[in-house]
């Protein structure tokens, strides 16, 4: 299960900094499509961390230790910013056409919000990696597990 | 030690080039735009396109150009994209990068690309499809200098929490 976890971050992580340019790898055609298949990859990890989310929502206002209700809002975050920027990406789209999903709004305004929310998405993705660093060490045995519970 | 002190110097690499990517891409400007967005406000594009862009983009065509065809070519109009027709450049770089082949479609048009050019979306080029990752190490630079960030500050958080619950300890202990 950690080793399913770890390489779907690990692929997530390598998909979001070759989306990050349009014309990165195999140019517009390559980043509309994997830009979707992330947020199907976005969705996978959530659900392998299930557990987790359960606890902390209904712990969130009780008794939770600080660093969970900080790693839980800064996922919100991620949530939120993944959503914007496939919701943007899809407004903008030229290689794939969903002009039947009738978005509204201006190309201008999304074109605007896809970048600002991938720039922002970025910078939480970084900050997410950086609070999980542990566990990163923990999979590529670089360091021993405290009691087990590295998860 | 010696390995504490190796990944300190790598983490304040790290940090010198992500702050250097920063600045190079306008992380801070594109991040925030949204939140200055008016739909009354001339569009800029994505910065770079205008003669007050990014500094160092250079517009994909312009890429495949020698440098020092590029370099007469910008001193020459201030701007990249403009006076293609009335410059000195080879015949051959004139028929693959001129404005009558692969003359780019208005930015209205849905397909986009260059039009004499089949199967050319846009960001792909003539001549063949290129794995092109040049702007990609500038994202992973600010990426990577955010983790570093989180990570040492993290670190900190951890560092003064033990230090309270020692000072709380030792003064119940004393107390």
């Amino acid at each position: 299960m950690n080793i399913s976890k770890f390489f779907l971050s690990l692929i997530i992580t390598i998909a979001m900094l070759l989306l990050m340019d349009p014309r990165s790898f195999y140019g517009l055609a390559f980043h509309e499509w994997a830009g979707l298949v992330i947020g199907i990859f976005f969705i996978l990890h959530k659900i392998l961390n299930w557990g987790w989310i359960k606890k902390v929502t209904v712990g969130f206002f009780r008794k939770c230790p600080g660093r969970a209700r900080f790693n839980y809002i800064l996922d919100v975050m991620l949530l939120a910013g993944i959503t914007l920027m496939i919701l943007s990406g899809i407004a903008i789209a030229r290689t794939i056409d969903f002009s039947w999903l009738n978005l509204g709004g201006s190309r201008m305004f999304w074109r605007v919000m896809h970048t600002s929310s991938s720039f922002i998405t970025l910078a939480l993705f970084g900050i997410h990696l950086g609070l999980h660093w542990n566990w990163v060490l923990v999979r590529l045995h670089l360091k021993k597990s405290k009691n087990g519970k590295e998860n | 030690m010696v390995k504490k002190i190796s990944f300190l110097i790598l983490s304040v690499a790290i940090m010198v080039i992500g702050i250097i990517a920063f600045g190079k891409l306008g992380y801070w400007n594109r991040s925030v735009r949204i939140f200055k967005y008016s739909s009354d406000t001339p569009f800029e594009g994505r910065q770079g396109r205008g003669p007050e862009g990014r500094e160092g983009f250079i517009r994909p065509e312009m890429r495949e150009l020698p440098d020092s065809i590029r370099e007469r070519f910008e001193s020459r109009e201030g701007r990249p994209g403009q006076g293609m027709r009335e410059m000195n450049m080879p015949d051959s770089i004139r028929q693959q990068f001129g404005p009558r082949s692969g003359e780019r479609i208005g930015r209205g048009s849905n397909d986009g690309g260059f039009r004499n050019s089949e199967g050319h979306g846009r960001g792909e080029f003539p001549g063949g499809k290129k794995i092109n990752i040049r702007n990609v190490k500038w994202f992973l630079a600010v990426f990577a200098a955010f983790t570093v960030i989180a990570i040492y500050t993290d670190k900190m958080v951890c560092l003064i929490r033990r230090r309270n619950g020692k000072l709380i300890r030792n003064s119940e202990s004393t107390g």
